[in-house]
């Protein structure tokens, strides 16, 4: 959208023509990429990404100017102070949260997803690197890899980032040396050849001096290789799966005037037109698209990343945690899920707290879960074990009370991802990804306890109709309870219900 | 006509996004008026994440009975044009007991007036959860915010125990006495938001805009003289400047910039250029180190 098109009456003599020309170049950009950052403590990793805004962003110069104020004796302003941001980080010394950080360069937004490095905060690490298109390791030059590294590209392998970078740091306190920069890149290679990461590449900088940040440094005449900012540049934007299948994960039922009923969410993946006929996997029910609304009128197709509204030619009552697809390419309605688990509360598992599994919109009881093995940051091996802790990063079994629609996190990863949730907390417990799923659990017996539509309205639920969220929530509310106390519990849900 | 889907198209969809997610999760959400420039873009958004419906929660201001009258105005108008139902609430009993942004320090001041009058607000409508305009680009402290932002009872802001959010994946679910603000600006920049009312076509406050205006300086800043409730210090005389505002609020705590830019399209164009952080012209954020975030941490939004 081109500027010019206001009327302010002041405007057709105050404006210049130098800001109107200005404000016409100020188009939308043509994209986000997100870069996470991650290392252990002291790497030097606020000083990169301060190094990254110095060098990159167009910083405003209040900020700058300070920075080169507060500078100390060598004249060399210390960029890490853009990014350290809390009383309680800077009593301590280290970054305790993820930060985000926002800039424009060329024709796209960055944003810099700047996590924490001490070992206690992974799960922060963690919920940074799901958001990241690309991340930036950094290693200290002087120690190499570390168990930290190992963790942490676990992580990034396990929440899906595809191109990690790591930046041996600190180049200058060793004398630029080749030989030691070889050695730690060829121990990251041992790492990342173990996972699925598409690009890979080591690089070595003087985050506090600039060395290959921005411009080559003469210092290593040996790297032939790109600087940060080059490798930044050529990162692709979030990529949209537009050629994958149709997912439409429902969030919420809108009405409007007396007929209008659309289901309200973000195409997942895929590309929906009107006219397309689309299956609710849980209700297994087909209806056709008669209309894509949206407040600037009606669209003829919606792709992924699109926010939407869909009104179908026939009410198939379907509510918040359906997931529209097309017919012949329809997600998994699974009971029973093998999944890869980052462990993100305090407190160790406990199975018998009632656990919750939140999909993309769904929220469903879990009946069980079995942990099986956990991966050895030493040896990047699985254990076998049965508990887990902190930090951990677990494969495990979930049976489920109620079916969930689903895909493997490999082939999509806006269906394939999971939190756990605690029932009575409403805490975060664990991020997940599906590795597969299965309609039902070898495990599953018959002797479950039917919680059907029918008990619940006589009682709990009574004067409330069965597509009511609130009869949901408290079907949900009485099968934890249930639960809680040892009784494995289904729903068996009415017909129409979703 | 089909558009590219550019980094706005994906910032919008994100914050509809949330606002739905929010609404299906929450019992009772309210939306946090605060008149300015990013709680029109709120505003905006929330009208389109549930259209054909109005949003399905009230608007609430607190109003500190300081604000600028062409921010009442503004408010009062919007509330009417889009038939939404408006919540005003100011803390009575401060303001009997005369707290005002003259005679107290402005921590004090926002504290009772602001931080106490939104928990009050809240706790007297038992909303479960308030959308705000914070975005993360504003300030150190709120670079670390999450979109979910969970209070535990007495709205306290707990930086150390802030739910990990992965993926589009929002967890809304509350504990025992626990409330939630939610941010579905999160992701947007000051730019950006004069992008989007520039493409959207969005009437702002027209302090927003360069007029003359009756003007003093005080402590470096230039303050605009609203109404004759500020008493002049000595040597404080008012001048007439051409000046317009970054960020509103109170008026005796919010600093003018000289500009001419009298359009959408000159502010956008200077904010472009803009050589100073935006919320310098916040006089309460320099009060103290870490001024924010301790605010944050009382229950400020």
């Amino acid at each position: 959208m081109a500027a010019g098109a206001g009327t302010g009456q002041a405007g057709m003599t105050m404006a210049s023509d130098e800001a109107r020309a200005l404000a016409a170049t100020l188009r939308d950009l043509d994209g986000i990429v997100r870069i996470l950052t991650c290392g252990s403590v002291d790497d030097g990793k606020s000083t990169l990404i301060g190094r990254l805004l110095w060098e990159a962003s167009d910083l405003p110069e209040d900020t700058r100017q300070g920075l080169i104020r507060q500078a100390g004796p060598d004249g060399i302003p210390d960029v890490s102070l853009l990014l350290d941001g809390l009383v309680a980080e800077r009593e301590q010394g280290i970054t305790i949260d993820i930060a985000w950080r926002y800039f424009d360069a060329g024709r796209r937004r960055f944003v810099v997803i700047d996590s924490p490095g001490h070992e206690q905060y992974t799960r922060n690490m963690a919920s940074g690197a799901s958001h990241a298109d690309i991340a930036i390791m950094l290693v200290d030059a002087r120690h190499g890899v570390k168990r930290q590294t190992r963790r942490h590209a676990a992580i990034l392998d396990l929440v899906g980032v595809k191109r990690v970078v790591v930046a041996v740091n600190k180049m200058d306190l060793i004398d630029w040396s080749q030989s030691r920069f070889e050695e730690i890149a060829a121990d990251f290679a041992t790492i990342t050849e173990r996972f699925a990461f598409e690009e890979a590449v080591a690089l070595p900088v003087s985050a506090k001096l600039g060395d290959n940040v921005a411009g080559r440094s003469a210092h290593t005449p040996w790297y032939a290789g790109e600087t940060l900012l080059e490798i930044i540049d050529r990162a692709p934007s979030r990529i949209i799966e537009s050629g994958s299948a149709f997912r439409f994960p429902v969030q919420t039922v809108l009405r409007g005037g007396t007929d209008f009923r659309g289901l309200a969410g973000t195409v997942a993946s895929g590309v929906v037109r009107v006219g397309d006929p689309v299956f609710d996997g849980l209700s297994r029910r087909q209806a056709n698209v008669r209309r894509i609304a949206t407040m600037d009128g009606d669209l003829e197709q919606a792709s992924a990343g699109q926010a939407v509204v869909v009104q179908l030619d026939t009410d198939l009552d379907v509510a918040r945690g359906a997931v529209l697809s097309s017919p012949d390419a329809v997600p998994v309605v699974a009971r029973a899920i093998e999944a890869r688990l980052v462990w993100l509360a305090d407190s160790p598992l406990d199975a018998s707290h009632g656990l919750l599994l939140r999909t993309a919109t769904d929220l469903v009881p879990l009946s069980s879960i079995a942990i099986r093995a956990r991966l050895d940051l030493e040896t990047l091996q699985e254990t076998a074990v049965s508990s887990c802790s902190t930090n951990d990063i677990v494969i495990a079994d979930l049976s489920l009370a109620q079916a969930v629609a689903v895909d493997r996190f490999a082939d999509n990863r806006e269906m394939g991802a999971f939190v756990l949730v605690d029932a009575l907390t409403g805490a975060t417990l664990a991020g997940g990804v599906i590795v597969t799923a299965a309609a039902r659990s070898a495990s599953e017996g018959n002797d479950a306890f039917v919680l059907t539509n029918e008990m619940l309205a006589r009682g709990v639920c009574a004067g409330l109709a069965s597509s009511d969220p609130e009869f949901r929530r408290r079907a949900q509310e009485v099968a934890i309870i249930l639960r809680a106390a040892g009784v494995t519990v289904a729903r068996d849900k009415g017909p129409g219900e979703s | 006509m089909t558009r590219v889907f550019s980094h706005l198209d994906a910032l919008e969809a994100e914050s509809i996004h949330i606002f739905r997610e929010a609404a299906a999760q929450f019992r009772k959400p309210v939306l946090l008026y605060s008149i300015g420039k990013d709680s029109t873009v709120l505003l905006h958004l929330a009208r389109k994440a549930f259209y054909p419906q109005k949003p399905p929660f009230p608007l609430l201001h607190v109003d500190t009975t300081w604000k600028f009258r062409d921010m009442i105005a503004f408010r009062d108008k919007t509330a009417r044009e889009l038939g939404l139902e408006l919540l005003i609430h100011t803390n009575t009993a401060g303001a009997e007991k005369g707290v005002d942004p003259v005679r107290f320090a402005p921590s004090l001041y926002t504290d009772v007036m602001k931080t106490q009058a939104l928990k009050q607000a809240l706790d007297l409508h038992g909303f479960d959860a308030a959308f705000g305009g914070a975005r993360r680009d504003e300030e150190a402290s709120r670079a670390k915010e999450r979109v979910f932002s969970f209070r535990s009872p007495g709205h306290r802001w707990e930086p150390r125990k802030q739910r990990p959010e992965m993926w589009r994946l929002l967890n809304g679910r509350l504990g025992t006495g626990e409330s939630a603000r939610v941010f579905p600006l999160s992701n947007w920049t000051e730019r950006d938001v004069w992008r989007y009312l520039l493409r959207e076509k969005l009437d702002v406050v027209p302090l927003y805009f360069a007029a003359d205006r009756p003007t003093i300086t005080r402590g470096g800043q230039i303050l605009v003289l609203d109404d004759d409730r500020l008493p002049l210090a000595e040597g404080e005389t008012v001048v007439t400047r051409r000046v317009r505002f970054r960020t509103l609020g109170c008026w005796p705590l919010t600093a003018a910039i000289e500009s001419d830019a009298a359009d959408i399209e000159s502010v956008v164009a200077e904010t472009l250029s803009a050589r100073t952080s935006e919320r310098q012209g916040r006089l309460i954020d320099h009060d103290q180190t870490g001024a924010m975030e301790r605010k944050k941490q009382e229950g400020y939004f």
